[in-house]
């Protein structure tokens, strides 16, 4: 596994384990600040795999992961705004932002097949990171159950996102 | 037998041969039910009911909750094509089948449509 994907895992792994040896996990503020950011790094890549890629099935995917996480920071924005719960940084959201812009710098040194192997690979290994955060930390964290309800309901995007990273991994390993 | 009844005899044929026709065309459905309205609801990624049995003539809405856009495509059936967050599509049965059918952006997503 490369060491970006390594880093990324290893920040959502890190987060879990935090909470656990604390005895307490992200507060809501929190929690919103590491969906929204979650999202983002992922519209970020999203873009640059519609621009940069010369593949049809990446170039697709790559503007699906930004019509969906744009959707779903959309409605966490709109209902966290609604709660009066206001994004508070912390170093989850930091390491996650940091980790994000890393990847997008590798990316842009790549090209072709390079770059479309290692993109739909890091969306593999993040897709399945933060479904892990979900289930793990922010679903069982979030006190707000209105927070919690939509966690779960956009669960299953990142899910379906994830099925369809591992197809094309599988056809890009064809190639 | 007078012609008279000779004539009413044929008069009540024909009518019970033209009601039995319009019955038979109507098909399974009762030939007076009023058609009906259904709605599926699209919410964290699933078609909510994942199957639904409707007559000829029903109404079907896809109702979108969720925060993405999603579709409802059988090929060669019917394609809502993208259904935009908090949008519908509607659409009304026509021929008898069991229709399989998925979200065309996230094919995890499965449902089944049957018209009786």
């Amino acid at each position: 596994m490369k060491p970006l994907q390594l880093a990324a895992i290893a920040v959502l792994a890190a987060t879990s384990l935090a909470v656990q040896a604390q005895g307490a996990g992200p507060t809501d503020p929190q929690i919103a600040a590491i969906v929204v950011t979650a999202n983002q790094v992922d519209i970020d890549a999203g873009k640059l795999a519609e621009a940069r890629s010369h593949n049809k099935d990446v170039r697709e995917f790559g503007k699906m992961m930004v019509t969906d996480h744009t959707g779903v920071n959309k409605a966490a924005v709109a209902l966290v705004t609604k709660l009066h719960v206001k994004p508070e940084d912390n170093p989850t959201a930091e390491s996650l932002k940091k980790g994000g812009e890393e990847n997008i710098a590798h990316l842009k040194t790549l090209k072709g097949h390079a770059f479309d192997t290692a993109y739909i690979d890091h969306e593999v290994t993040y897709h399945e990171a933060v479904i892990d955060a979900i289930d793990k930390t922010l679903i069982p964290s979030a006190q707000n159950a209105e927070l919690k309800a939509l966690l779960v309901k956009v669960r299953p995007a990142f899910v379906a996102h994830l099925d369809r990273a591992k197809e094309l991994q599988a056809k890009l390993g064809k190639m | 037998m007078h012609a008279v009844d000779m004539r009413r005899r044929r008069f009540a044929a024909a009518a019970a041969a033209t009601i039995a026709a319009i019955a038979g065309a109507t098909g399974a459905r009762r030939s007076l039910a009023a058609p009906k309205d259904y709605t599926v609801v699209i919410d964290g990624f699933a078609f909510k009911p994942a199957e639904l049995s409707v007559a000829r003539g029903d109404t079907v809405v896809w109702r979108n909750d969720d925060p993405v856009p999603h579709t409802a495509t059988a090929k060669g059936v019917f394609d809502s094509g993208s259904i935009a967050a908090g949008a519908s599509w509607k659409y009304v049965a026509k021929k008898p089948g069991r229709y399989p059918y998925v979200c065309t952006f996230h094919p995890i997503m499965k449902g089944t449509l049957v018209v009786r």
